[in-house]
């Protein structure tokens, strides 16, 4: 039992140790210039992706900014892709599951909009069809992929690939988890710091 | 309707080394950033009117864009072929000839806003080269093309040149701290003092062969730059842009005048630790790096002589460094 956790956190640590440190910076960036144009932050993704996805919405829409709330009069606007369960299933049903994000984004997408796309073998097609239409769009796709990257790497402006071996999906997502709380608390940070900033003089 | 806008930028070491007679030689680089002042351009369609209207400083409505004074609007409506039926509007927040950029963050967001005024959207290096193509190309200004690509990419970049024509973009990956660190040393002033880049640009053009070498140590010096920002070395940062500054004032005898060398000693006095013009000097915007505790002398100094000397249009600019390049913020046609 011991080994097996012992090898599990060995493994943990090697792919930490191989982040895609630049891919993450130009990622950062993006979400900066959004926020300056005041545009808006899709993210999706399959299965616990698409957990991972509404647990980075909560955060960064409202723990960025949750030690001085009523300082900032602008805040990030992060949407989970699709809103609702309702919609899932409906394009799902109605159109094909390859639909389930390309259909709801095509309703919201605007040209000062970001995409972040998760998936781990960045080949799943929905996720693929929304990333084509934002691309089009020219809007900048940040992609979390994991294994080989797949497609989502090829497509993605930002590629923030999380070197796995194939089928390795608990890491992969375990990382993406890490890479979006540390986005998270970068901005939180940062907005921390133009207050005190701010109080200083 | 469409909304564009694109920044204004601060440009640190490497300018002059953007134009032709340089990069077909020798790589060509420039560091610069993006700063929170912006162009906006406002593209409204009236399909009912079969005029076409420019709305600047001045408002200039005709029948064809040909009639058109507006020297930018007037090339890219001719040579995009759009005829009639629209208005464009632009709305900034600082005045034109400061040595921020402005004329080219003007271009971009032109050139962004008419080709999606046209159905097509295209990206920042297509909004670049279509603004270079504008500038320098249609309307032929002996200039440079680092405020296109400034504008357009947004951020903090060193922009290469290069032999071809190409350009390379490495972003510099500035964390906040960074960031604002280099925004609470930099103090700019407004000289008062408007001009044009072409009439700089004009002789400092002509004369590129008589300075090759000064012009390669200028392009060289943005590696030396980029370290000094990666370590927060502000105090080295501003050593480059003196040394950088004197070699600039070199190259053509109207980059600097006694006003301006009178503005600038008076900042190195009061303990900036070195700054430059911006732009392509003979006026425009003057920047300091200092201590942040000497910033109310260095303040003071050059408000006196700018009192002294009758500029009354000499002001502070605050600035911010910002991510954002050139951007549809707005499109409601459908």
């Amino acid at each position: 039992m011991e080994d097996f956790i012992k090898d599990f956190s060995i493994k943990v640590e090697a792919v930490l140790k191989k982040l895609p440190i630049k891919e993450i910076a130009k990622a950062l960036n993006i979400l900066k210039a959004v926020y300056e144009r005041d545009g808006r932050i899709y993210i999706f993704g399959n299965g616990g992706s698409l957990a991972l996805a509404t647990h980075w919405v909560s955060d960064f829409n409202k723990t960025v900014f949750s030690h001085h709330l009523d300082k900032h009069s602008r805040r990030f606007q992060a949407i989970r892709v699709p809103t609702t369960e309702e919609e899932l299933t409906a394009w799902a049903n109605d159109v094909g599951y390859d639909m389930v994000f390309a259909g709801p984004l095509k309703n919201y997408l605007q040209d000062s909009d970001v995409v972040i796309a998760i998936s781990d073998s960045g080949n799943s097609p929905n996720v693929i069809k929304a990333v084509e239409l934002a691309k089009s769009y020219h809007v900048p796709v940040i992609g979390l992929s994991g294994s080989d990257g797949g497609k989502l790497n090829q497509l993605a402006d930002v590629k923030i690939l999380v070197p796995t071996e194939k089928d390795e999906y608990e890491l992969a997502e375990s990382i993406h988890n890490i890479i979006l709380h540390l986005m998270t608390k970068y901005f939180k940070d940062y907005f921390d710091h133009l207050v005190e900033r701010q109080n200083k003089v | 309707m469409i909304i564009t806008r694109a920044p204004l930028r601060v440009s640190f070491v490497g300018g002059g080394t953007d134009l032709p007679d340089f990069y077909r030689r020798y790589p060509g680089r420039v560091i610069s950033t993006a700063i929170d002042k912006f162009v906006y351009l406002v593209i409204n369609r009236t399909p009912l009117i079969p005029k076409v209207s420019a709305r600047y400083s001045v408002s200039e409505t005709v029948d064809h864009p040909k009639n058109l004074q507006h020297t930018r609007i007037r090339a890219a409506l001719l040579d995009l072929g759009i005829e009639k039926g629209l208005e464009i509007g632009s709305f900034a927040s600082l005045p034109a000839k400061t040595g921020l950029g402005s004329s080219s963050s003007f271009s971009v967001a032109l050139m962004k806003g008419l080709h999606a005024y046209r159905g097509k959207k295209i990206d920042k290096k297509e909004a670049a080269e279509a603004a270079c193509r504008l500038e320098i190309e249609l309307v032929k200004e002996p200039i440079g093309k680092q405020d296109q690509y400034a504008a357009a990419f947004g951020g903090f970049n060193i922009f290469q040149f290069n032999s071809d024509g190409t350009v390379d973009i490495e972003p510099i990956l500035l964390d906040y701290k960074k960031q604002t660190l280099l925004e609470d040393h930099m103090l700019i002033f407004f000289t008062g003092i408007s001009r044009t880049a072409s009439s700089v640009l004009t002789e400092q053009k002509s004369r590129i062969d008589e300075h090759f070498e000064t012009y390669k140590k200028m392009a060289d010096s943005v590696f030396d730059f980029k370290e000094k920002l990666i370590k927060g070395d502000i105090k080295g940062m501003a050593e480059i842009l003196h040394q950088g500054w004197l070699h600039k004032k070199s190259l053509a005898s109207n980059v600097s005048n006694n006003l301006i060398d009178s503005l600038y000693e008076a900042g190195l006095k009061t303990g900036a630790w070195g700054g430059k013009i911006l732009g392509a000097g003979g006026g425009g915007c003057i920047m300091f790096l200092s201590p942040i505790d000497k910033k109310p002398a260095i303040r003071l100094a050059v408000n006196e002589i700018a009192k002294a000397n009758n500029l009354s249009d000499f002001c502070e600019i605050p600035v911010k460094l910002v991510q954002s390049g050139c951007d549809i913020i707005f499109n409601g046609d459908i």
